[in-house]
């Protein structure tokens, strides 16, 4: 798992968004996409251990699960991670959760059966936002 | 106050710190398809791993990627807390998406190529490299516009052509789209411009030298249709691919562009 590489990745952001705007941060906001197949507990871990010694060690973390939402450019329908989950072999479960769009190659969409649906939510982990003190 | 948009996309930042580690990123572009680009990528990877060189070839064909069957690579990225480790062949670190596609399709609108190079370039963990050499799909559309986004002011590019007219027509666009972006230009090759075994040009008019001194970028040389190379491709024999006249051809022209000369960072 390379919960450890986008962790860093999203500290570093936080950071650079501190040190270049200045401002006080009293939180931030971070979202695992369904995709990416983390556990939410350990993400947390290594946030709260990669502040420690920096501006946010006080920051007040927030880590959520965004559910993953598929939708279909041909037929307009929607479908979610659990529905697609079920239809594939554990080889490709594992290659998604760091190349969520490789999805394309794997699946169809469950109505219309073509290829050409894109990810609209949930696709990996991002930062939401960050609490800004006032 | 919640901030939601502080502007920046974490992905970019880590891409950035990736490439801090690399001595040299070059771009292989064309803007034209079926001009050998992802030969001279392939090859020019394996020429500078045989010089000594720590190599790594990032294949960004999303729609045809051909790295990983030019060096016969099957086996998957490894994974780890720091992110996707590619295969090594012939000295070369290879990373493509036909290591997880195996040949298979993958249809993409824009934005889901967008996302897929940006994961790409985020999670591939190189390690410290003399140089990565990059082969871009042919085109100007979302794939090299996040590539010049992504890593573009780190990195520099060697144009390819063909000798004809339709092809330099098309190539001219991507020059004009690399220099707007300011992205060096390290140099035109002409491939295909003779036969390998008889020297016969197939068209009397190199456009590529031209091409060059339009703008004036630097002529890297010209490169034979050489059916050794291709059969050494297919084989994916690097090996006997370096054997080859277009093998030599190219040693010789990217020697021209100091490519040779890097230092590893820290």
């Amino acid at each position: 798992m390379h919960e450890l590489a986008l962790a860093e990745g999203i500290i570093l952001n936080v950071l650079d968004f501190v040190r270049k705007s200045e401002r006080h941060i009293v939180g931030f906001r971070v979202a695992i996409g369904e995709f990416a197949q983390f556990d939410k507990r350990l993400v947390e871990e290594l946030l709260i251990e990669l502040v420690k010694g920096t501006e946010l060690e006080k920051a007040n973390i927030i880590v959520e699960v965004e559910r993953a939402v598929i939708k279909c450019l041909y037929c307009n329908s929607k479908w979610g991670f659990n529905q697609l989950i079920k239809q594939l072999p554990d080889d490709q479960k594992e290659m998604i959760h760091f190349l969520p769009e490789l999805l394309n190659s794997f699946s169809k969409c469950p109505t219309c059966g073509k290829s050409d649906f894109e990810i609209e939510k949930g696709r990996s982990v991002r930062l939401v936002g960050v609490e800004l003190d006032v | 106050m919640f901030e939601p948009n502080i502007g920046l996309d974490f992905r970019e930042g880590m891409i950035k710190r990736r490439l801090e580690r690399i001595g040299q990123t070059i771009l292989i572009t064309s803007g034209k398809g079926g001009v050998g680009k992802s030969m001279v990528a392939a090859t020019s990877a394996a020429l500078m791993a045989k010089a000594g060189m720590s190599v790594g070839l990032l294949d960004a064909d999303v729609y045809g990627p051909s790295s990983a069957f030019i060096f016969g690579v099957r086996s998957l990225p490894k994974e780890d807390r720091h992110g996707l480790i590619p295969p090594v062949s012939n000295g070369v670190k290879v990373m493509s998406l036909d290591l997880f596609l195996t040949g298979r399709p993958l249809p993409l609108s824009g934005k889901g190529a967008r996302q897929i190079i940006k994961e790409l370039l985020t999670l591939t963990d190189w390690g410290i490299l003399d140089s990565l050499i990059v082969d871009t799909p042919p085109g100007t559309g979302d794939i090299l516009m996040t590539l010049i986004k992504a890593i573009g002011s780190m990195s520099g590019s060697i144009i390819v052509t063909a000798p004809s007219a339709l092809s330099t027509s098309i190539v001219r666009r991507v020059i004009e789209l690399l220099l707007a972006a300011q992205i060096s230009i390290l140099g035109v090759l002409e491939n295909m411009s003779y036969i390998a075994s008889s020297k016969a040009r197939p068209l009397t008019h190199s456009r590529g030298k031209s091409l060059a001194s339009e703008f004036g970028i630097k002529f890297l040389g010209e490169l034979p249709i050489d059916y050794k190379a291709a059969e050494a491709a297919d084989a994916g024999d690097i090996p006997s691919l370096l054997q080859t006249d277009f093998a030599k051809a190219l040693l010789t022209s990217l020697e021209k562009s100091n490519l040779f000369t890097t230092k590893p960072k820290n």
